[in-house]
């Protein structure tokens, strides 16, 4: 028996002791949907009926993102930041391949130039409302980085990159960690509480609107760099 | 079975059958497509389970962005697996 034959024989073995007790417990799951498993009874239904009042958001999600959980999405911010540090270290180096990029044909270049305001909008949209409706901040920020991906893959990467400086964008990809950093430091003069967010709801909703935005543009930004770095538009 | 039940079940057996096809497939690009068909899919159970937040990020995150930056690292890379 060769090395092959023990590896994949050792691999199913492990898959199989991994999966059986996996699926046990699977199979001694509560049924989806029933109300009193031990899931709904106790955090989330706190947060179901106080959620629209503590969490100052009618989209509980967002409630539960910006200020329950808060600690948490300020790591996820902070994820994609250093996912793009790293990106840009490894491949934003690597030397640039001569080869042209054809230019699409001039349809796909009209239909992307005349998507590309509305796309804006849709984004910030979902930015501002995060709140109320579904989406906030990370969504409408995959949706700018969308955005910044399209008009480059139509009029080749450098003139998107070369909108603003590489300092500004860098500046713009810190947005998020900046700003979420600055709103935490806010609670604590606010409410005592490093991420606590005000109980006044006019300043509330400012602030989450703020960190949103801080998020949305932020994620934007990081998202147009990976494109930019890994298709060797900018060097870093 | 209900009709919704009969939904979910035909969505998890494509999922299931994307899964098996990216890790059988040897061309990368292909791989990148379906697992943008996976995500898609994936986008409907979310809708489907009342997580809108959920699927829209699976559908700006997984069907959109992460397809591009897969295929442009192809690009890159070559597009056969070794």
């Amino acid at each position: 028996m060769n090395a092959w034959r023990t590896g994949r024989i050792l691999t199913t073995v492990l898959i199989g002791a991994l999966a059986v007790p996996l699926m046990y417990g699977v199979l001694h799951l509560p049924p989806p949907g029933q109300a009193d498993a031990p899931a709904h009874s106790n955090v989330s239904a706190k947060y179901i009926e106080h959620g629209a009042e503590h969490g100052g958001s009618e989209n509980l999600v967002t409630g539960v993102l910006l200020n329950y959980r808060a600690l948490d999405t300020f790591g996820e911010v902070l994820v994609i930041f250093t996912a793009w540090l790293a990106v840009a270290a490894v491949a934003g180096t690597a030397r640039q391949t001569g080869h042209e990029s054809t230019p699409p044909s001039p349809i796909v270049d009209y239909v992307i130039r005349m998507l590309a305001p509305f796309i804006a909008v849709f984004a910030l949209f979902v930015i501002v409302n995060g709140h109320v409706l579904p989406g906030g901040g990370f969504q409408g920020g995959v949706l700018l980085g969308a955005m910044l991906i399209l008009l480059s893959l139509a009029h080749g990467g450098e003139p998107v990159a070369d909108v603003v400086s590489l300092r500004t964008w860098i500046w713009l990809r810190a947005a998020g960690v900046l700003v979420f950093a600055l709103v935490a430091l806010l609670g604590l003069p606010l409410t005592g509480y490093l991420f606590g967010l005000p109980t006044d709801p006019t300043l509330r909703h400012a602030l989450m609107i703020v960190l949103e935005l801080g998020i949305g543009i932020g994620g934007g930004a990081v998202l147009g760099g990976l494109y930019f770095s890994i298709a060797g538009v900018e060097r870093s | 079975m209900s009709p919704i039940e009969l939904l979910d079940l035909v969505l998890l057996a494509l999922l299931l059958t994307c899964a098996i096809g990216i890790a059988r497939l040897k061309d990368l690009a292909a791989c990148a497509i379906l697992f943008s068909a996976y995500s898609f899919i994936l986008c409907l159970v979310w809708a489907h389970r009342g997580a809108p937040d959920v699927a829209m990020t699976e559908a700006a995150v997984g069907a959109g962005i992460t397809t591009v930056l897969f295929l442009t690292v192809i690009s890159r890379v070559g597009r056969r697996e070794k």
